[in-house]
């Protein structure tokens, strides 16, 4: 086959962010490092590893590992995500135990959707579970009233099989092109009926998975793994898009990232200036990696202080967002006591495990 | 889910603070601070900021 036929394969498509996942093949995991969470959030979104998240409408029925269960990953990948069921879960009419993906609008927006120009796109992915039988999920809008259920099968357990799904793209209902929600993809891991529609075609119900499908979470100790997920303007899947590790992380920086010290070493993550009270304002003015979806907000991991050239240190009580943007992080920084007006001080981690964290996620 | 008002050195509301520690600014596009405007528009109030 010559390479221009070879290109002809991909209909429809640009060879440039043929993905539009982020974090499709399961790498980047900046929150946990490969740790374990439960998902026990259940008034919103937990993200787990980057880009993905879980939502259960009870908590701790199931936990979202990078690597959980340590199997091979299908050939070409090295990492995937893994969910096991924590408890023999009776899942009601209007639950819902789900993993997702936002596509951010500006990254959806060539797709047409809500024209009569909509373009069709093909999901494809891998998976492997425990369970065998009918699996669903949907992609939906960020209005929550366009809903396109999907279904796949699982024929054999434990094995790595690769699905692929072609939707007809939506030329109905409000799909942004901005910097909110693009479009949404659910796999559902245990979804009531009346979250529940028939695969194959657009609805305008808030649906988040297929009518009849298996529920990871109905089984104790059953596991739900799943890697390579593309999703791609044509009808039809092709080989997975690899991108390099940066620009991989610098996607996924756009929505979260995370800054730590060397291990046992001192890092000074910022510089600022005493007001005489227990506040410091930094103006240094430090630039995010890229710049961020939004302004992010801004979560401490374990302790942080500021200390001043002659070792002298204070206490961190809280790391505000303040005069943040979604290119610099200028935060205020209260302590718990008062430290002299007008020391130049700067801002540490007090260990290892401290993280000053940065989401802007959809 | 409870959330505090915080001000600056300067008595000025620079952010909001969840109770489970996240500094959220005021941009309409942070899904927090929209989380915390949906609290809000259920009748809930966030704790006053101290003030220096």
């Amino acid at each position: 086959m010559t390479k221009a036929r070879d290109l002809s394969q991909i209909p429809n498509a640009t060879l440039a962010f043929r993905n539009r996942i982020i974090n499709g093949d399961c790498r980047i995991d900046q929150r946990n490092a490969g740790a374990s969470v439960t998902i026990t959030n259940t008034g919103a979104n937990t993200y787990t590893l980057d880009r993905w998240f879980a939502y259960g409408s009870a908590a701790s029925k199931f936990s979202v590992q990078q690597d959980a269960g340590a199997v091979t990953p299908p050939t070409g990948f090295t990492d995937y995500l893994g969910v096991t069921s924590l408890a023999a879960t009776s899942v009601g009419s209007s639950d819902q135990y789900v993993i997702g993906h936002f596509i951010e609008g500006f990254n959806s927006a060539d797709l047409a959707w809500g024209t009569a120009n909509a373009a069709t796109v093909t999901m494809s992915f891998w998976v492997r579970s425990s369970l065998t039988g009918t699996f669903g999920g949907v992609l939906r809008n960020s209005g929550f009233n366009r809903s396109y259920p999907f279904s796949y099968t699982i024929n054999a357990a434990n094995t790595w099989e690769q699905k692929s799904i072609t939707i007809v793209g939506d030329t109905a209902g409000t799909w942004l092109t901005t910097n909110g929600v693009g479009i949404g993809i659910y796999f559902g891991l245990g979804v009531g009926s009346s979250l529940s529609g028939t695969a194959g075609s657009w609805s305008g119900s808030n649906f988040t998975s297929v009518t009849g499908a298996t529920s990871v979470v109905g089984t104790n100790g059953a596991t739900f793994y799943i890697t390579g997920v593309q999703l791609e303007k044509g009808s039809t899947a092709t080989s997975f898009d690899y991108r390099p590790y940066g620009t991989e992380l610098a996607l996924c920086q756009r929505y979260f990232y995370s800054l730590d010290r060397l291990a046992g070493q001192t890092t000074n993550f910022a510089v600022g200036t005493c007001y005489g009270n227990d506040w410091i304002y930094i103006a240094s003015g430090n630039r995010h990696p890229v710049e961020m979806r939004a302004v992010p907000t801004v979560s401490t991991v374990s302790t942080f202080r500021v200390e001043d050239a002659y070792s002298t240190s204070w206490t961190v009580s809280q790391v505000t967002a303040s005069t943040s943007t979604r290119n610099i992080f200028n935060p205020s920084i209260q302590l718990t006591t008062t430290a002299p007006a007008g020391r130049l001080v700067y801002l540490q981690a007090t260990s290892d495990s401290s993280r000053l964290n940065f989401s802007s996620e959809l | 889910m409870q959330y505090k008002l915080v001000s600056n050195h300067r008595n000025e509301i620079v952010c909001i603070v969840s109770s489970d520690g996240k500094s959220i600014p005021f941009d309409p596009a942070n899904s927090d601070y929209q989380a915390y405007l949906a609290w809000v528009a259920e009748g809930n109030e966030p704790l006053p900021a101290e003030t220096e």
